[in-house]
């Protein structure tokens, strides 16, 4: 992606015009802040994933498909715990890219007006990941990305590229998980342990959510001008890209194998693909798309994720 | 696993979807797809579950290289060929 240099006056003056945004997350985070260990010593040791909810059944990824339909309580039940533990795992390694991205920004001399606030992003998201991984160790297992990359270098982009495509990322990452836990903590069927996972991350990601949505703006505005058309056409492109690659992970073999399903790939592939769940992902996509086409950052919706 | 040539026609399908909004696309089993921007890196996962799907094997992600999805024939060859190690 080839761009003109972006003005750094332009740049530092909006990012500049985070400071009342990040002083008053920063007070939020300190005022909230955890002890993870607490929490945990209060889990069971052993959970009854055929008897107990950890998942809302309508969130699940074969709702509304013949496969559903096929099965009975207690294996719609099952599916929901290995479900659970996927999504837990999705958050994982979600979770493990966003830090290496924060560490690495930490203290950059032209964002240290966010560095405040940058320390209460990846110190809370450790935090997640401590719950989501104590979960999944102590009852399931951590489930494995199918994420990886090998082109497109950081050498490769300009560095105001890269801060928007990180910093746009994480928020379509976010704002996806964020519906499913603000559900899944006001659903009283499921077990305690569940709601407490996506009560507490929902509560803090509601700040970086607020954090995000400030900062790709800045960053928009004040970069896109002079990236020029080509490369704004592929950012948006790489987006939509990134969209449908992080519902993907929802539909994942390896859980349909879990929950003693056959034929786990064409499971995947049928559950993508049935229209009960290409409108779930429309509706719980309807507000960071809602967000991405209002400030221009997409021209169009993510057409295949649908 | 399918036939080599139901397999070779699944994955140039799945590569012409993901650059329909190239004019005139027309792909090889030779053409390199990422170099030549058929395809990109956030394509990687749905491509893995394909290939996953038409071998009928998990594949790690772990042990992948680039030279293993340079183009149609790298991928049948790395992926999908009885003894082939995914």
């Amino acid at each position: 992606m080839s761009t003109s240099p972006v003005p750094k006056a332009r740049l530092a003056e909006a990012l500049s015009s985070l400071g009342p945004t990040v002083s008053r997350l920063s007070h939020l985070s300190q005022r909230s802040y955890q002890n993870p260990y607490t929490e945990l010593a209060a889990w069971p040791q052993q959970v009854r994933p055929e008897e107990e909810w950890f998942s809302s059944p309508e969130y699940l990824s074969l709702y509304g498909t013949q496969d559903w339909e096929r099965l009975d309580e207690a294996s719609r039940c099952r599916l929901a715990f290995h479900e659970a533990a996927n999504f837990y795992s999705l958050n994982i390694h979600g979770e493990k890219s966003l830090m290496q991205g924060l560490a690495e920004r930490l203290y950059r001399k032209d964002l240290l007006d966010v560095s405040e606030y940058l320390h209460h992003f990846l110190d809370e998201e450790n935090k997640h990941s401590i719950y989501f991984g104590a979960f999944c160790t102590r009852y399931s297992r951590v489930y494995r990305s199918r994420q990886f990359s090998f082109e497109e270098s950081h050498d490769s982009r300009s560095r105001d590229i890269e801060d928007f495509l990180f910093f746009a990322k994480t928020m379509v990452f976010e704002e996806i998980v964020d519906n499913y836990n603000w559900v899944q903590s006001r659903d009283s069927r499921l077990h305690p342990v569940a709601r407490f996972i996506n009560h507490n991350h929902h509560f803090e990601e509601s700040r970086h959510l607020i954090f995000g949505r400030r900062l790709v703006t800045a960053l928009w505005e004040a970069c896109a001008p002079s990236w020029g058309e080509q490369t704004v056409q592929e950012l948006r492109d790489y987006l939509r890209g990134y969209l449908t690659m992080a519902w993907r992970e929802y539909y994942n073999p390896d859980v349909y194998a879990d929950a003693g399903l056959e034929d786990p790939w064409e499971t995947a592939e049928r559950a993508w693909s049935a229209p009960a769940q290409r409108e779930h992902r429309r509706e719980v996509s309807k507000k960071v798309v809602g967000f991405l086409t209002s400030t221009g950052i997409l021209d169009k919706e993510p057409a295949d994720a649908f | 696993m399918r036939s080599e040539q139901k397999i070779r026609e699944d994955l140039r399908s799945f590569v012409l979807a993901k650059a329909a909004d190239r004019e005139g696309a027309a792909i090889t089993d030779q053409t390199p797809l990422f170099e030549e921007r058929y395809l990109r890196s956030v394509h990687l996962p749905e491509l893995l579950l394909l290939l996953e799907r038409l071998s009928g094997t998990p594949i790690d992600v772990e042990d992948l290289n680039p030279a293993d999805f340079r183009d149609i024939d790298s991928m049948v060859l790395r992926f999908c060929k009885a003894g082939a190690t995914p």
